[in-house]
């Protein structure tokens, strides 16, 4: 047997073996990273809020203008994700949205 | 005895190394970051399994008996579905002859693609409220069900009673649930139904705050009409007529599509949907119920995108953060089922081995300790000691003097591994001084203990070697005692009985354990299996023939022992253990010695069983080695250690996420049988009992050390680096030895 067991000099496998470590190691961080944000919320504004144009809600912003995407603002301006093609949602509210 | 850390720790240390060129026992930095990360996410695997599996539980209400003064009598007297309009309230009822199905608590993998089943079958769309992590654990299901043209709302992520929480955690837990939805269905709703609640008359003023603030942000939040109950599971019968509104009025009807046995909401729902087909009502999701109130067209089997319009595509960051949460659920709903079956295996493992040995044990005590029992005639002739020393200054003179009171004939060999502090003089003075005259001291260049046995194995004059350390010190009795197995023609070693003298430090203490416990009942067990896989290199005695046929002690491993050993079980030879033949040695002081020397034994044997790996295809008592021996070999010293840790990782998992005392209790089960275990090794080597105190400590200490000692020797053994007490090449004095006659 050429030199002691296991032992690679030419330490190919050790090449091979920290790849493989880097990748895993990145892989655990972006996973409890992933969990973590996802925890907190983080990243995105999910409000759909009332995204009439004409300020009608209360927290105001003009979420129907907004272009498309859900790259929303940080936690603060209601942002949400885009309308479709205008909705029953945000007919304005002649109907009377009664009670009863 | 006094020794110093340093000739401890180099004592086996050939010194012709490229240490440039060598890695060293201690942990490298990139390992030690690797195993942080991977417990990190470890952690946030176990951390997520037991959040995501928080009980989704009954529907009933949690708060009876609060005012509603602060609501406003338009809401309570209103309508199911409720809007923040230019943040006014404002309800909307469901039209007449108009049904909205509702479903909580999904989705579930069973019983909700039989609803889905049912409602495609009529062709009538309802309105899913999803808890987070049931969507999370289920992505498929709610792809089907948004695919087939039903709405979707949301039910917070834990099921939790949102009037309790505070700001934070209600918007953490619809945050939460929309990133799910956008993962699994990439979308997002508008819809919110709240755990808890019922008719808008049960809102109350710790609801209340809550509606108001979701409404702010856009969100609708939608109550319920007519309750069928169906969690209560009264009966088919009742839960249609639970469900059925009066006088034609429309309504908001709920049922359950998870939570638990739902197969009567199954059967009822088709008997519904018939009975109100039959009074001419239509069915529709929430949205399609606003858009009729509102004077849109009606929808009558209207098109998925208005019954669907409270949807909102998930794009951008949701979208990928939600893909993301979803297939980390994935992981985490994958890892922990394997990871039970590892404790499993470990607990069979544990369990069994302990169950072996204290039969074997118990057999082998009594078997060797029978009046009539003995191993053939008196061996009296005499032997060889070997004494392979290096830098051993302070215990030589002590070793030499416990040979001198031997009781029985020995030539002793102390061979000086190109010591630098003057062992052999020192050697030499005590040997004059004891008036022993049959030792020979045997200077050789500093090759290592692998070389210096083989050196003393060749030189040695009779048949029988005893190899021991330079610090090891012996009783009077234990060569005697140690040598008369060899009277078995067929046995080809002997392992003695190494007993730890520094035992009452923690460590100490906590290696006599491990000694008395651990090393010396295995041995008893493996004598009796014929598969001993280690002579400790403390106490040993060989046949020299059979080393020298071996081709003596090799330098492939840094076990040699262990090397030795299979090979002369390989070779046919019987290995016993010798409970009597006792010696003594001072076992690693400090936790970094102790680290060190169980990561060279832990590689040194994953070599030597690499080895002799052929073992398990050959024939004869090679095979009968490679076959038995082996596996057990490596499921007691490697998969279990490996393993053992997740007994303790389950037992705080279900500690703060199942039961506490269950868990506790099963922990401390777990280290009954132990101590049970122990406590019978103490009794038959006849120690005293009070050091099992540590026990428990030990235990817990020692899984985690043992563990990580393992991986850092596997993860060593795969990357092929060399340990600083490897030789870079092989110098002539290592393979086989002249044969020189005995």
């Amino acid at each position: 047997m050429e030199g002691p067991v296991f032992v690679d000099t030419s330490g190919r496998r050790s090449k091979v073996l920290r790849r493989i470590g880097l990748l895993l190691g990145a892989g655990c961080l972006a996973y409890a990273a992933v969990l973590g944000a996802a925890f907190m919320g983080w990243g995105t504004d999910l409000a759909p809020s009332s995204l009439l144009p004409f300020g009608d809600s209360a927290r105001g912003g003009p979420g129907g203008l907004r272009p498309a995407g859900g790259y929303g603002d940080p936690a603060g301006r209601p942002s949400g994700a885009p309308t479709a093609a205008p909705t029953s949602d945000t007919v304005p509210t002649a109907a009377p949205a009664a009670a009863d | 005895m006094t020794t110093t850390t340093s000739s401890r720790g180099r004592r086996r240390a050939p010194s012709r190394i490229e240490r440039a060129a060598g890695r060293a026992a201690a942990l490298q930095k990139p390992r030690v970051i690797l195993a942080a990360l991977l417990l990190l996410a470890l952690t946030s695997v176990l951390l997520l399994d037991g959040y995501l599996r928080a009980e989704v539980g009954g529907d009933q209400r949690v708060r009876t008996g609060a005012s509603s003064s602060e609501v406003p009598d338009a809401v309570l007297d209103g309508g199911p579905i409720l809007t923040f309009r230019g943040g006014r309230a404002t309800t909307v009822s469901v039209p007449d002859k108009t049904i909205a199905l509702t479903f909580d608590d999904g989705p579930d993998p069973t019983w909700t693609p039989r609803v889905l089943a049912v409602l495609e079958k009529y062709d009538v769309p309802g309105t899913f409220f999803l808890v987070g992590s049931m969507v999370s654990r289920y992505p498929g299901v709610v792809r089907d069900l948004v695919r087939q043209g039903n709405e979707v709302g949301i039910h917070t992520f834990t099921h939790v009673d949102l009037s309790y929480q505070g700001d934070a955690r209600v918007r953490r837990e619809i945050t939460q649930t929309q990133l799910a939805l956008a993962g699994a269905a990439g979308i997002t709703t508008t819809l919110f139904r709240a755990p808890y609640s019922s008719q808008t008359d049960a809102i109350d003023n710790y609801s209340w705050p809550v509606y108001r603030t979701l409404g702010e942000e856009g969100y609708t939040s939608v109550f319920v009409d007519t309750d069928s109950d169906d969690w209560k599971r009264p009966g088919v019968s009742k839960i249609v007529r639970w469900a059925t509104p009066e006088d034609g009025e429309g309504a908001s009807v709920l049922f359950h599509d998870a939570g638990g046995e739902r197969s009567q909401t199954i059967a009822a729902l088709p008997k519904y949907i018939e009975k109100m087909k039959a009074k001419g009502y239509t069915f529709t999701t929430v949205s399609g119920a606003l858009e009729e109130q509102r004077g849109g067209a009606r929808a009558v089997g209207g098109t998925t995108g208005r019954l669907q319009a409270a949807h909102r595509p998930a794009t951008g960051v949701t979208l990928y953060e939600g893909k993301a949460l979803v297939a980390a659920v994935a992981v985490a709903e994958w890892t922990v089922p394997a990871l039970s079956v590892g404790l499993v295996v470990v607990g069979v493992a544990v369990l069994g081995r302990f169950a072996m040995m204290l039969v074997l044990a118990r057999r082998h005590h009594r078997q060797r300790n029978r009046r009539r029992f003995s191993w053939g005639p008196a061996v009296t002739r005499p032997v060889s000691v070997i004494v392979p020393a290096y830098n051993e200054k302070e215990c030589i003179a002590h070793t030499l003097e416990s040979l001198a009171r031997s009781t029985h004939p020995i030539e002793v060999l102390v061979v000086d591994d190109g010591s630098t502090d003057g062992t052999s003089q020192i050697a030499r003075a005590a040997a004059d001084r004891l008036g022993m005259r049959n030792v020979r001291i045997v200077r050789q260049e500093n090759v290592g203990k692998p070389a210096a046995l083989n050196n003393g194995v060749r030189s040695a004059r009779h048949d029988i070697v005893v190899m021991m350390d330079g610090d090891t010190v012996f009783e009077p009795d234990t060569v005697r005692q140690l040598v008369q197995p060899f009277a078995d023609p067929r046995v080809g070693a002997v392992a003695g009985n190494a007993k730890v003298g520094n035992r009452d430090t923690l460590i100490g203490a906590w290696q006599h354990i491990e000694y008395v416990m651990g090393f010396n009942l295995d041995r008893r067990m493996y004598d009796l299996l014929r598969c001993m896989p280690t002579i400790p290199g403390a106490i040993g005695a060989f046949r020299r023939e059979a080393v020298l046929e071996a081709g003596g002690m090799s330098e492939d491993t840094l076990a040699e022992d262990t090397d030795i050993t299979i090979a002369l079980h390989r070779a046919g030879w019987q290995v016993v253990y010798e409970e009597h033949a006792r010696a003594w040695t001072e076992a690693p002081g400090s936790l970094k010695q102790l680290w060190s020397q169980r990561y060279r034994w832990s590689y040194g044997t994953m070599q030597a069983l690499w080895k002799h790996r052929g073992s398990l295809t050959d024939k004869g008592p090679s095979g009968r080695f490679g076959r038995v021996g082996m596996p057990l070999v490596v499921l007691f010293q490697v998969v279990t250690p490996v393993f053992a840790p997740l007994i303790d990782v389950f037992t705080v998992y279900s500690m703060v996420f199942v039961d506490l005392r269950a868990a506790l209790l099963a922990w401390l089960a777990v280290l009954g049988v132990q101590l049970l275990c122990a406590a019978y090794a103490f009794r038959l080597d006849r120690e005293m009992y009070r050091y099992l105190l540590m026990m428990p400590l030990q235990q817990l200490a020692y899984r985690q050390m043992m563990y990580l000692v393992l991986i850092h020797s596997c993860v060593t053994a795969l990357t092929g680096g060399r340990l600083r007490w490897q030789k870079l090449e092989r110098t002539g004095e290592v393979g086989t030895p002249a044969g020189v006659g005995s």
